[in-house]
């Protein structure tokens, strides 16, 4: 059987003979294994009965005749195909680059103020160290909410509108540490009120006194006035309504 | 006939709001202690509460609360400290250390520590570093800068959160308590010297974590520790090893405290019971000493989440809202009233407002005011009868403040028609629009920028000006006009150092007025021409209350030892009656009231009286009768009628007192036959607290 060698194989032999040390004898190991795995030669999804048929077809049969112009030919157009290919996504990756560059520019331009207050600011800043003290004795207060590294941005705003007092926080940081001070505050909640500490009622450790008075006297809070708020109200609605409609309906 | 007061037809106003308030989960000037630190320096306790207010407590002047931070929603404080002398440093579940100043009655900075919330905090001995316990296991090592505090270094990091630390005194050493153990530190190295496993039942198993409430270091090498099985222990650190165990409450052993000379301790259990451990011989002449469980004291309802010891008394504080400070007996050399005990339940400073025109009152609470206008009665009786209301007390206004911070100070104009109050940052100035029975609210939204935060808000007499007192030390006087104001002036501070909380007085016809707080004494300006008219000599102890009297502008001046004085302002001098009273004194068991006079008025038509009141009791000084000497009785009670005239005039003397309505926290005049008085009962405020620990008593 005539086995062409197929040029796809030289790159990924070369791979692997650079990562095995035993370069000849892998060389052949590697031959094999992806001959065997060779999708156009497709012998290894198919039984050894259809191979050996298959032979005998190309054993009746002469073999194409290649000439060598022909093969140099093919083999150029390949090349230059691939390198079509790559010049080709080398420039949509360019492209692609290129637009997400401008992209991020249109989005930071979109995040900074607008182009009057930073004229204001660039201007405020060469004059600004009398202003700045006078503000910072007024407006000592605003500069300690804003986390410290925020601080020299919050006190230049505010030399500019003096009515005006910002905090500037990031959203992520508060996030955290909202969720770390909850996480806490649960802790502390159940170690003190959790289960398996021996709480009571302040209506129960109020009454226990009146328990044991000679004379035992009700509970302290004996009454719950927040009990059906809701009821009553309507009750009252519905008694003046009908009030109401009884002092009307005699006059008829 | 002047009695003891009943001669004015009081409707007793029992404002049926004040109830209501309670069971809406506000509280109109009490949430729970979480901290106390004690300064020996300069004799003051600062407390810090639930609900981030952090106050400040001059036990020399008799237990006066002089000045307050107000809280924020964020701050929940859960370690306090004084360094440095005079420094006070506080740090919570938000991760961040803050620092306060106390001239300026501000928070100075907020350092974020950056190991999520912290847990515990200490000083070293020697104030100059600062140390906190975070809920990451770290324990981070601050320096503190003359004006600001540094991160120094980490040391070792635990497994679970640090929630107690104790430095030893000489430095060298750390103690921090965690869960289920207790860890020692070199301070040079930062690493774990000893590593003390804790039992989580005293001689039993458990499967609740035992959680190291408190330590603390002795100079000995002993580390005391108090935790939730309800075990006070004692290890020796050199060795790492449990010397002794003591199990004395059911429930968690939440605080200690370590007095300096080292030979008495205190803790605080979750029962409100506070146990008090001394350092005794073992036979009454050996050298050899022990740990004594000695004195057990149940001042408290609900748990002790801390404790103090000064040198001659032992502080507690705790979720039932009472600071109590008790006086140690034997560490106190004169045996008088200082000894007694003192338990300060009620605010220092007055959170009601009262609009005399339209008969309202305002309620100043943490995070909104409640506007409430008074019932009526058409009903009358005999003195001393509760007359039923004919018409109910109407809650006409219920104001949220914008953002998570207190409320410091807030005021009803006596028309009725100006609201204005104040958080740490804003102030906030509305206008009331009555229509029939309908009333609306409408904000002044453009505020100055020197008007942000006040201390102290007052309205004139004709509701025409409003006085501000800034936290800068500045006087301002804004004209209130139909839909908006202009500032008229502004008086800088005087030089001085803040001593207390300013308090402001005007007088009612608008040309005086009145402003304490500084060191230098009250100040007394001329409204109409803009400038300082004299100033009343300084008196060592903070001013309590301050009002100015209608027609003959004497200035009435409270102190917090109980002293009043009256200062004539157009004469600039002391009034004769006051030097009368200096002179000859007061009653003995007036000067031994617990509470501070918060508030002082008169009767229009009658200028020989003056009504002030304080927490238990409220008092009609009338400056023509004689004043009462030592051995009469001050608490006079109505004689009963059948006496002759002779004996009720030998009787009679100028203090006419009555503890009918109490506890007190409001009372004024409204006019010239009516009193309104607001009361708040102990039992409203206990129904609101968290559950307390069960106790199981026979027979129930």
């Amino acid at each position: 059987m005539v086995q062409l060698r197929p040029r796809a194989s030289r790159a990924p032999a070369s791979a692997e003979a650079m990562v095995d040390e035993g370069q000849p004898a892998s060389e052949e190991e590697a031959e094999h294994g992806l001959l065997l795995g060779q999708p156009s030669s497709g012998a290894a999804a198919e039984p050894l009965e259809e191979d050996e048929e298959g032979d005998d077809e190309f054993d009746d049969e002469a073999p194409e005749e290649l000439t060598f112009a022909s093969a140099q030919a093919e083999a150029r157009e390949e090349e230059r195909r691939v390198r079509e290919t790559v010049r080709r996504d080398k420039t949509l990756l360019k492209e692609k680059r290129k637009r997400r560059e401008e992209l991020f520019i249109e989005q930071k331009k979109r995040k900074l103020l607008p182009d009057t207050i930073l004229e204001k600011l660039t201007t405020a800043s060469q004059k600004c160290n009398l202003i700045f003290l006078v503000n910072l004795q007024k407006k000592n207060e605003d500069c300690e909410k804003g986390s410290g590294s925020k601080k020299v941005k919050v006190q230049k705003v505010q030399s500019i509108s003096q009515n005006k007092s910002y905090v500037a926080l990031r959203l992520k940081d508060q996030d955290l540490r909202d969720s770390r001070q909850q996480a806490a505050q649960a802790f502390i909640h159940n170690s003190l009120y959790g289960p398996g500490t021996n709480r009571t009622t302040v209506n129960k450790f109020l009454s226990l006194a009146n328990k044991r008075l000679p004379v035992k006297k009700a509970a302290a809070q004996f009454l719950n006035n927040a009990w059906g708020t809701q009821k009553k109200q309507n009750a009252k609605k519905f008694k003046r309504r009908w009030m109401l409609r009884r002092m009307k309906t005699p006059k008829k | 006939r002047s009695t003891s007061g009943a001669e004015h037809e009081s409707a007793r106003a029992r404002v049926a709001g004040a109830e209501r308030g309670w069971r809406r989960g506000g509280k109109c000037g009490a949430a729970g202690i979480r901290c106390v630190a004690y300064n020996n320096q300069s004799n003051r306790l600062a407390v810090s509460r639930t609900d981030g207010t952090v106050e400040i407590y001059n036990l020399s002047a008799n237990y006066f609360q002089e000045k307050f931070f107000p809280g924020h929603e964020s701050r929940a404080t859960e370690a306090l400290c004084w360094a440095a002398g005079q420094r006070l440093f506080s740090a919570g579940l938000n991760g961040e250390i803050i620092e306060y100043d106390l001239q300026a009655l501000n928070v100075k900075y907020a350092m974020d520590a950056f190991g999520g919330p912290i847990w515990s905090m200490t000083a070293s001995p020697s104030g100059s570093q600062l140390l906190v316990g975070c809920e990451d296991g770290s324990v981070k090592l601050f320096q503190i800068t003359p004006d600001k505090i540094q991160f120094e270094r980490n040391f070792d990091r635990q497994k679970s959160r640090i929630l107690s630390l104790s430095w030893h005194p000489s430095g060298t050493h750390i103690a921090a308590g965690s869960i289920d153990y207790i860890s020692v530190f070199d301070v040079k190295s930062g690493s774990t010297i000893h590593k003390m496993i804790v039992d989580r039942q005293y001689m039993g198993v458990s499967k609740r974590k035992c959680i190291v409430w408190g330590v603390a270091f002795l100079s000995d090498g002993t580390v005391i520790s108090v935790d939730s099985a309800g075990k006070v222990q004692f290890w020796d650190s050199a060795t790492g090893t449990l010397v002794k165990s003591h199990l004395i409450a059911n429930a968690d052993v939440q605080s200690i405290a370590v007095a300096d000379q080292e030979d008495s301790f205190v803790v605080g259990t979750a029962e409100g019971t506070i146990f008090h451990f001394q350092l005794l011989p073992v036979t009454s002449n050996s050298n050899e000493k022990q740990w004594v469980r000695t004195k057990p004291f149940q001042h408290h309802t609900h748990d002790v989440r801390t404790v103090a010891h000064s040198p001659t008394a032992l502080i507690s504080g705790g979720t039932d809202t009472h600071l109590v400070i008790r006086p140690l007996m034997e560490k106190v050399e004169v045996k008088n009233y200082d000894a007694a005990l003192r338990k300060i339940t009620f605010p220092h400073r007055r959170l009601i407002s009262c609009s005399k025109k339209r008969q309202l009152l305002l309620f100043q609470f943490t995070h909104h005011l409640e506007l409430w206008r008074l019932g009526s009665t058409v009903a009358t009786g005999k003195n001393g009868d509760t007359l039923p209301l004919s018409k109910n007390a109407d809650h006409l206004l219920h104001l949220k403040t914008k953002g998570p911070e207190n409320i410091i100070c807030s005021s009803i104009s006596p028309c009725g028609n100006w609201i204005a109050y104040s958080t740490a940052s804003r102030f906030f100035l509305c206008r009331l629009n009555y229509e029939h029975d309908n009333i609306s609210l409408k904000r002044v939204s453009k505020m100055p920028a020197f008007l942000r935060s006040a201390l102290q808000i007052l309205f004139s007499e004709d509701s025409t000006k409003l006085f501000v007192a800034s936290n800068q030390g500045s006087l301002h006087i804004v004209q209130l006009l139909e839909g908006s104001f202009k500032h008229l002036h502004a008086f800088q501070p005087l030089s001085g150092t803040v001593e207390a909380m300013c308090l402001l007085a005007v007088s009612p016809d608008g040309s005086w007025l009145a402003a304490s707080g500084t060191s230098a004494g009250v100040r007394v300006y001329n409204v109409k021409q803009l400038k300082l008219h004299c100033t009343v000599p300084a008196y060592n102890f903070p001013v309590t209350a301050l009002a100015i009297a209608p027609d003959t502008n004497n200035l009435v001046i409270a102190h917090s030892d109980q002293q009043v004085f009256e200062y004539s302002i157009p004469d600039k001098q002391y009034t004769e009656w006051s030097r009368t009273v200096q002179k000859q004194g007061f009653h003995h068991l007036w000067l031994q009231r617990d509470t501070p006079i918060t508030h002082i008025s008169f009767h229009p038509k009658r200028p020989m009286h003056i009504l002030l009141h304080d927490a238990y009791m409220f008092c009609i000084i009338d400056k023509s009768l004689p004043l009462p000497s030592d051995k009469t009785l001050l608490y006079n009670p109505l004689p009963p009628m059948n006496e002759s005239d002779v004996v009720r005039r030998r009787t009679a003397h100028a203090f006419k007192i009555s503890k009918i309505y109490k506890p007190l926290l409001f009372l004024d005049l409204l006019d010239e036959r009516t009193l309104v008085a607001v009361e708040r009962p102990l039992d409203d405020i206990i129904a609101q607290l968290p559950p307390p620990i069960k106790k199981k008593k026979f027979g129930t």
